[in-house]
């Protein structure tokens, strides 16, 4: 990275760390941002995938697992830490088995049956009345318990959910800068590029793929638990809504896929602009910012899709 | 399971099927024509059947005369979407995905602010009686959206097989290089064809607000099922999205006798999950090369 994108990531990280006080924990704003973080993550580990190749349409499945999961876990007596964590393996376990049964499809095909499995798993929850509530969802998850460090202030309430969206966007950045200098990141490289032909070299393409779809479950799914504990009610169309699909595809595609920031920034300059400055004005077209960004993108601007996509540009198909 | 809840809900699985063909086939011709998957289908519909309720709280009149009116007004939209997708990259089916989830999400927030709250439905009087025919009842209603399907893809059959500008739209669909070559105007097929399937979708929608509640979101499941009659009638012949229809009808009739109508929308997502795992080779049958 660059000096001066260096000096830029560490000024926003130290304004995300610093605002809550500077804001006077002000419930709506830390609120704001923090769901902002959330898509932040989000957005990040749709990219691990993406990194591999595969394009997901569906994220909203490892979101909503997670959610219920957590959530019934919580409701269930568990404390709201071992339940995000069950959630978080529950989303991981989802997203395997959507990668392992669609091994062989690629591009369209993998996209559109990511979207499939996640319009199955909202006609679950949807329906499943004994367990899921069905359409009005489960009410009464119990909100984060307050850590005795360093004081109630920052620990507690709007501002520690605020601190861990943070430290969850801060892990799943590690994660895939960790990736990125691992062989796990040349081997999910080798599969994007040309997967065939990692295979031929001994790259056994099916393991690392269900890691790469595992990672981005896992991390997808600890965002829906801790969402679902900040606003205290699961619903179908709230956790498994198309939103959940379709903003981290965007929000990654415009700050590039395959970058280790781009998806994060992208995420947090996107969610804020479309609700600080549109949603108050012209809440019918407070989405517009999303369209726009993926127009800019498929139209004129190919460093996003253009990375993602050259292993088939000098393809046969 | 009495022979006349079976017979029910097959000639019921038929009729359902009918219509589903033609709410899919819109979707069918500008793939088959641009190979680009528009994913706001379902949403073009749904805006159809918005602005048909709308017109026909504000008139009263017949719904079936709304029809034309709401196709008429997705025509504007029809030349927007085209100018979008001749710009896309390759690999187009990827690329068409991307733009037009974004798109479905900015329609589907515009219809919720424009009609939020409550469900809406066409509850036309003209349409809700029932008829007897050959000891089955059924929906008035049903049976003329049926009939109306098989009249547009009965048409459209025709002019795609027997016309110049049918000739012009297949050939530019088998290969569009060879057919601006031979001298055939692609641009003009292309933009026909994006022209009448969006005239199509916004009439479908009016025909969809009297049978089904209308929501914002409500769209996603109708693109969902134009997928799966796309790849299950292979080359796009209408008249192999209608038999494609007519076997998705049937088969959730009978599902859902056997299940119980809980689990429709499950349903629907588990059959394109299963066909495309079942057709690991990609969307499109291949072409020799």
């Amino acid at each position: 990275m660059p000096r001066g994108g260096l000096i830029a990531t560490g000024l926003v990280g130290l304004a995300l760390i610093l605002l809550p006080p500077l804001s006077g924990f002000h419930p709506y704003y830390l609120y704001l941002v923090s769901t902002g973080l959330l898509f932040g993550t989000l957005a990040t580990s749709w990219n691990i995938l993406a990194y591999a190749g595969q394009v997901s349409f569906g994220h909203a499945a490892f979101v909503g697992l997670g959610g219920y999961g957590a959530a019934l876990a919580s409701l269930h007596g568990l404390s709201p830490w071992a339940a995000i964590a069950l959630g978080g393996g529950l989303g991981a376990a989802g997203a395997v088995i959507i990668g392992l049964a669609s091994g062989r499809l690629q591009g369209a095909s993998l996209a559109l049956a990511t979207l499939a499995y996640a319009e199955m798993w909202r006609a679950i929850a949807q329906n499943w009345d004994e367990v899921t509530g069905g359409g009005a969802g489960l009410i009464g998850i119990p909100a984060l318990p307050t850590l005795p460090w360093p004081s109630p202030d920052v620990s507690g309430g709007r501002a520690g959910g605020y601190y861990l969206s943070l430290a969850l966007l801060a892990s799943v950045l590690a994660v895939f800068a960790g990736i990125l200098r691992s062989r796990l990141g040349l081997a999910l490289a080798a599969i994007r590029e040309e997967e065939e032909r990692a295979g031929l070299l001994g790259v056994h393409p099916l393991p690392w793929k269900l890691l790469a779809f595992g990672l981005s479950g896992f991390w997808s799914a600890l965002a829906g638990g801790l969402y679902v504990h900040t606003v205290r009610v699961v619903e179908p169309d709230l956790v498994f809504s198309l939103h959940f699909s379709i903003l981290p595809l965007v929000m990654a595609t415009f700050g590039g896929v395959g970058t280790l920031l781009g998806p994060a920034g992208a995420a947090l300059g996107l969610y804020l602009a479309s609700e600080l400055f549109l949603h108050p004005y012209v809440p019918a077209f407070h989405q517009l910012p999303y369209a726009l960004a993926l127009i800019v993108v498929a139209l004129y601007a190919p460093g996003g899709l253009g990375t993602l996509f050259r292993r088939r540009r000098h393809g046969a198909a | 399971m009495s022979p006349t809840t079976l017979a029910h809900a097959i000639v019921a699985g038929v009729l359902l099927g009918c219509f589903y063909a033609l709410m899919a086939l819109g979707f069918s011709m500008i793939r088959s024509v641009t190979r680009a998957l528009n994913l706001t289908h379902g949403d073009l519909i749904i805006l159809g059947g918005y602005l048909g309720y709308w017109l026909w709280i504000g008139s009263g009149l017949h719904p079936l005369f709304l029809v034309p009116v709401a196709a008429a007004a997705l025509l504007p939209l029809a030349l927007g979407w085209q100018w979008l997708f001749q710009r896309l990259r390759e690999p187009k089916e990827l690329s068409s995905l991307v733009l037009t989830f974004g798109l479905s999400l900015f329609l589907q927030n515009g219809m919720l602010a424009l009609w939020p709250g409550e469900y809406r439905l066409i509850a036309s009087e003209a349409l809700t009686a029932s008829v007897s025919l050959g000891g089955l009842t059924l929906n008035r209603g049903r049976l003329l959206v049926a009939g109306l399907a098989l009249a547009a893809v009965g048409s459209l059959h025709v002019a795609l097989g027997h016309s110049r500008w049918g000739r012009a739209v297949r050939a530019t669909s088998v290969d569009r290089e060879a057919a601006a070559l031979l001298g055939i105007n692609v641009d003009q097929a292309t933009q026909s064809t994006f022209l009448l399937a969006f005239a199509l979708s916004g009439g479908v929608g009016v025909l969809f607000a009297t049978l089904h509640y209308l929501s914002p979101s409500g769209g996603a499941e109708l693109t969902l099922l134009a997928i799966v009659l796309t790849i299950w009638s292979g080359a796009g012949h209408a008249r192999s999205v209608l038999g494609a229809g007519i076997l998705l009808g049937v088969v959730e009739t009978l599902t859902l006798l056997w299940s119980g109508p809980r689990w429709r929308e499950l349903i629907v997502a588990l059959m394109l999950l299963g066909t495309l795992l079942a057709r690991a080779g990609g969307l499109v049958p291949r072409r020799s090369r």
